[in-house]
């Protein structure tokens, strides 16, 4: 890489990361319990959870729930990506889904997994995740000697199973907040900690290093395009299915990455599970 | 090892609280049992006409869903600003277009294997019974069903698939129609009339 483009970087991950800190203590704020509000409710206190307190003193075209303060511009790049989708990226991918047959994606998909393993490795440490930091190395070993530099996941039939990890998630482990919704050009959907989280990947991954310090710059930009091309194949018929029955797909998508993101954050063991539908007293 | 230790006596205290839930896990499961492998047949079978999947559909929804409270979850806080033609209406179109769009979606699907792997027992009285969908390729989907007793009856309020809440997902995105038509509920319900024509051309 050239010393510019690193000092670029560098500075763009140096911005981003005091932006979303700053605006963490923006977004936590604190948690108020009961409100008045006399056109609904006149003369009477009422109590309810923080979301639905924080929606009903909203007027109703704002949003409570989708941090989503570039909405113009985030609606903007999705369009423009959906061009990009349109033209060029689902051409690609339907053509490499007709080509190669599923046996030979599934091991592209793999050695492409398995390639990610130390940046995995990187993220275990840095959450003090020590025992999964010692699984991702035997996974990574196992599969690179063993499964034929990762084509095959040998490790998960002995019970090691891949766990995604990245910098964003280590970032939301330390207590930074999400910060406002992003959507990126061509990588599309993410949020500032994990636009920070991916730089941050990229920066440190070891793979990226090696390739670095040999030279190899075209793989970097080569594994990336692979890593899109390998995702959006692999949802091919999903994202289609989206179109064809959302009725704001770019809301649609917003939620879905957040909640994907959230599911990950979370440790096995209980996920959020308040916020969902319930019973009331009339039905 | 702690962490394992933590792990454990978590899931010793979630299962004590088990015994005091409103809704039991077990017999969760028992429910979802009777039903998962029984819609995955019908929304994949090729010998009856879309029509007749569209009915069974309906009928399934109807029986072992509580369609009111995730319509009402999923539109939120408009739900209180609606008179009650428009919820009706908008329940109505909520149901017509969910049969309408898992009818015919997974058609092209072959002899898909349903699993229930576990239970797992929320803070807020409900169960949340996790199974898989196998493909004949050997991929798992994991799909979580968020169960609740009442009355006797037990009932599915929300499927989350791979991690996301259809029901939070649906809230979000039936939200900002809404927020893009002006505040109106009566967007959500042109919208929802529309997706319905579509489908049915």
């Amino acid at each position: 890489m050239p010393k510019g483009t690193k000092q670029a970087m560098k500075f763009i991950i140096y911005t981003l990361l005091t932006i979303s800190i700053s605006l963490s203590s923006v977004y936590a704020q604190e948690d108020y319990l009961s409100y008045t509000d006399t056109d609904l409710h006149p003369g009477e206190q009422v109590k309810g959870s923080e979301v639905e307190i924080k929606e009903a003193l909203l007027p109703p075209t704002q949003s409570a729930e989708d941090s989503d303060p570039f909405e113009p511009i985030n609606r903007g790049v999705f369009w423009v990506n959906g061009v990009f989708d349109y033209f060029f990226l689902t051409r690609v991918s339907e053509m490499y889904r007709g080509v190669v047959p599923q046996y030979g994606r599934e091991r592209v998909a793999y050695a492409l997994r398995n390639m990610n393993e130390p940046i995995v490795f990187v993220n275990n440490v840095l959450q003090g995740e020590m025992d999964d930091a010692a699984e991702t190395l035997a996974r990574f070993l196992l599969n690179t000697t063993i499964g034929l530099a990762g084509i095959f996941d040998v490790s998960t039939d002995m019970g090691f199973g891949y766990k995604k990890e990245d910098f964003g998630l280590t970032l939301a482990s330390w207590g930074l907040e999400s910060g406002p919704y992003l959507v990126l050009p061509i990588l599309g959907p993410s949020n500032f900690r994990d636009t920070v989280g991916r730089m941050g990947d990229y920066a440190f991954d070891p793979i990226n290093w090696w390739a670095y310090l040999d030279e190899q710059a075209l793989y970097s930009n080569g594994r990336t395009g692979a890593q899109i091309l390998d995702a959006k194949t692999d949802n091919l018929d999903l994202l289609a299915e989206l179109k064809q029955n959302s009725l704001d797909e770019y809301a649609t998508i917003r939620a879905w990455y957040k909640e994907r993101r959230e599911d990950l954050m979370i440790d096995d063991v209980d996920r959020r599970s308040v916020d969902s539908p319930r019973p009331d007293d009339d039905d | 090892m702690i962490k394992k230790i933590v792990l454990f006596s978590f899931m010793l205290f979630l299962s004590l609280k088990a015994a005091n839930a409103a809704t039991d896990g077990t017999q969760a499961e028992a429910f979802m049992d009777g039903i998962g492998q029984n819609v995955i047949d019908l929304l994949t079978d090729k010998k009856i006409s879309d029509q007749d999947r569209a009915d069974q559909f309906r009928t399934i929804l109807d029986t072992k869903f509580n369609l009111k409270s995730v319509g009402k979850f999923v539109l939120g806080r408009y739900w209180k600003q609606a008179s009650e033609e428009q919820k009706e209406k908008f329940l109505q179109l909520f149901k017509e277009t969910t049969v309408a769009s898992y009818s015919t979606r997974f058609k092209e699907y072959t002899s898909e294997k349903f699993e229930i792997t576990g239970h797992r027992v929320e803070s807020d009285g409900g169960v949340t019974v996790l199974t898989r969908i196998i493909r004949p390729g050997g991929q798992h989907i994991p799909i979580d069903w968020k169960i609740f007793e009442k009355n006797g009856e037990y009932r599915i309020y929300d499927v989350i698939l791979e991690g996301i809440s259809m029901g939070i997902t649906q809230r979000s995105e039936f939200a900002s129609v809404i927020q893009k038509g002006g505040g109106d509920i009566e967007a959500i319900n042109k919208a929802l009339g529309l997706k319905l024509a579509s489908y049915r051309r």
